[in-house]
């Protein structure tokens, strides 16, 4: 008896340190306003727009000009671009949303990770 | 019997803890004049999807509508003489008439001058005359398409275009998944410029949540739940320009030459072929939502959910339980057979 109640013990303290662990990791990597920007797949810049104090701006080299990417306080931007449709300007503020910026002939996407996990989505339709 | 206990207490620990599941080999790929990330799982993804990286450029090649040398580039240059295609263009050509058949022409593969005239393919919008849109009208026919099985040639007469937009990421899109399942991958999800396709379901077993855009703001809409289904959306607020006070967006109305104006402001077709999803999504905006019940009971195979240009949302009996409103109190109509 002795034996069963300490391996029950046991499972019941691993389960619980395992679902704790669980939730404090999904919690963790939901909670932020993390933008991140992509050129051609690859991350180049992961910036914590809840703490940004002062605007901060990038240049990012790309195939048809390359992009400015600004920071302010909870928004993001491409505040310029050298494609010729300028459709990522246009797109304007990213402060919130499941909707990314993308400049398709710089192949640069700035992407909001907290929207989606919020929801534990796979994807967006649209 | 009690050896049985610390098994149990190590498989448990293993479950919670997450290290059952199989990690994803994320791909962002330029092509097809879009964005497509692909998210195969498992041992196999890393090489399933390099291989998908080389398909999808091979598939654009064929079927980019600005390539001169591409198949659809040939067709559109060929002056009305039989141009012989690929095996692959071939099919999804047949396919692509044969959606036009069944939603009785609202989608036409034949829409390209149009839709070029509105500035669309270009970003120089414009809203074309009326007398001009009449033109060009007469020259928009998926019927006028001639397709020959024995020699795989496609005659389409002089001043007519195709364009396989509103099908081809969706084809592109079963492609991939076929790649992936012959590479042994069983858990995959993707996304084609918007398009979304799974392969089986996440690696832990439960349903994908594929969130479906509100198309009234930058939010959603609500999230669907699946499994080895696509999920394709087309909607005004994809692409479209303002003038004069009024918004015209890219989904044309073969009939009119017009964006189409049907009350729905969205529409989202889940099914198992992604080509289908595609094109249905497409017709199923360009009808409305009475035309586009008619089809789904004519039709099958297929569902959808549409939303209205007033915010209502109507989806067929198939999905109605996988789908969850994000706004609580939402009114939903279900549709049944």
């Amino acid at each position: 008896m002795r034996r069963t109640r300490f391996w029950v013990l046991l499972l019941g303290g691993t389960a619980l340190l395992a679902v704790l662990g669980t939730f404090w990791l999904s919690r963790s990597a939901g909670g932020g306003t993390v933008a991140n920007v992509y050129q051609d797949g690859v991350l180049v810049w992961s910036i914590d727009l809840s703490e940004v104090r002062e605007a901060e701006e990038l240049t990012i080299e790309g195939p048809a000009g390359g992009n400015t990417v600004q920071a302010e306080p909870g928004r993001i931007r491409v505040s310029g671009a050298g494609c010729p449709d300028q459709i990522c300007v246009g797109q304007g503020w990213l402060s919130g949303g499941v909707t990314p910026i993308v400049c398709l002939p710089n192949r640069l996407v700035i992407r909001l990770e907290e929207g989606e996990n919020e929801l534990d989505l796979d994807g967006v339709s649209g | 019997m009690l050896w049985r206990i610390p098994v149990l207490a190590a498989a448990l620990l293993c479950l919670l803890a997450g290290c059952g599941q199989t990690e994803p080999a994320p791909v962002t790929v330029f092509a097809m004049d879009t964005m497509m990330e692909l998210m195969p799982y498992g041992p196999h993804g890393e090489e399933a999807g390099a291989q998908a990286v080389t398909r999808l450029q091979e598939l654009e090649k064929l079927l980019s509508v600005t390539a001169e040398d591409s198949d659809i580039g040939r067709i559109n240059h060929s002056q009305g003489t039989p141009v012989a295609v690929d095996g692959e263009t071939f099919a999804l050509l047949k396919a692509a008439l044969e959606l036009g058949e069944r939603t009785g022409g609202a989608l036409d593969i034949t829409i390209y001058p149009v839709i070029r005239a509105w500035g669309f393919t270009t970003d120089s919008f414009q809203v074309p005359e009326e007398k001009e849109l009449e033109k060009l009208l007469d020259k928009v026919d998926y019927q006028a398409v001639q397709l020959d099985g024995e020699g795989q040639t496609v005659t389409l007469p002089a001043g007519m275009e195709l364009d396989l937009g509103s099908v081809a990421k969706g084809y592109a899109g079963d492609q991939v998944i076929a790649l992936f399942r012959e590479a042994g991958v069983t858990s995959a999800i993707i996304s084609l410029g918007g398009n979304v396709q799974t392969l089986g379901a996440r690696p832990d077993g439960t349903p994908w949540r594929v969130a479906v855009r509100d198309p009234s703001g930058a939010g959603l809409a609500g999230v669907l739940e699946v499994t080895d289904r696509a999920v394709v959306t087309s909607g005004g607020y994809e692409r479209y320009f303002e003038a004069d006070g009024e918004r015209y967006w890219h989904i044309l109305d073969p009939k009119t030459g017009c964006p189409a104006r049907s009350g729905v402001a969205s529409a989202t077709v889940v099914g198992e072929s992604g080509l289908v999803c595609d094109g249905l999504s497409t017709a199923l905006f360009i009808l409305g939502a009475e035309k586009a019940e008619a089809l789904w009971r004519a039709m099958g195979g297929f569902d959808y959910l549409l939303i209205g240009e007033d915010g209502s949302v109507t989806i067929t009996s198939g999905i109605a339980d996988q789908f969850q409103a994000a706004e609580d109190g939402l009114a939903v109509t279900v549709v049944t057979q």
